[in-house]
């Protein structure tokens, strides 16, 4: 228990990017409470495969411009 | 704090709570009729529990609303699923008891001492799983 996904995210940098978008409006926008947005941002929680298309298409970007994998 | 991390906590609370004034009902008395500890523990977690719940969804009204998300729902699963290896150890040890000491009431008693715990330890794993990387 405990042990951080190895996978990063640029979520936090695009939301800002798109006019200050507020984590609650993200996370109403894709599905999920804006606690969850929390934890994917400080790397805490990794999306569905779903919510991950979300968030990109969201941004108008591929899923690989937001998520990155950071293990080995 | 999300609103099913806030009723973790409530509820986690009440539980603690009711969990001793029953233990204290149960050795104020030990001979009694199980009943007699039980409708009034029952009342108690009944009447706390939607007090709580109640100021809980007025205070966030839509979060109350609102189903349990992909995050939520994992940490509710797995919780649930920890909470039950709690009650069955804790079973088992009531019926070890019981093997030894063969008091029908006391095993009631223990059951339900068991039940209570491993309630309790679903909410602190939900606080947990909440405020961990999952």
């Amino acid at each position: 228990m405990g042990k951080r996904p190895p996978i990063t995210n640029r979520v936090r940098e695009l939301r800002e990017e798109h006019d200050k978008m507020s984590q609650a409006a993200l996370g109403e926008a894709v599905g999920v409470t804006r606690h969850t947005i929390i934890a994917i941002e400080q790397g805490r929680y990794s999306p569905s495969l779903e919510t991950a298309f979300r968030i990109a298409r969201l941004f108008g970007v591929g899923v690989e411009d937001v998520f990155g994998w950071e293990g080995e | 704090m999300s609103f099913r991390e806030k009723s973790a906590w409530v509820m986690g609370a009440i539980m603690l709570a009711t969990g001793v004034f029953y233990a204290q009902l149960v050795a104020g008395a030990p001979q009694a009729p199980v009943i007699e500890p039980l409708i009034p523990y029952v009342l108690a977690v009944v009447v706390f529990s939607v007090v709580a719940q109640i100021g809980l969804a007025i205070a966030s009204p839509k979060e109350a609303n609102a189903p349990a998300d992909e995050r939520e729902k994992i940490v509710i699963d797995r919780a649930g699923h920890w909470s039950g290896m709690v009650m069955g150890v804790l079973a088992v040890a009531a019926c070890a008891t019981y093997v030894a000491l063969p008091s029908g009431g006391m095993l009631f008693h223990h059951i339900i001492g068991a039940l209570i715990v491993a309630q309790l330890a679903e909410y602190v794993f939900q606080i947990v799983l909440f405020r961990r990387p999952i």
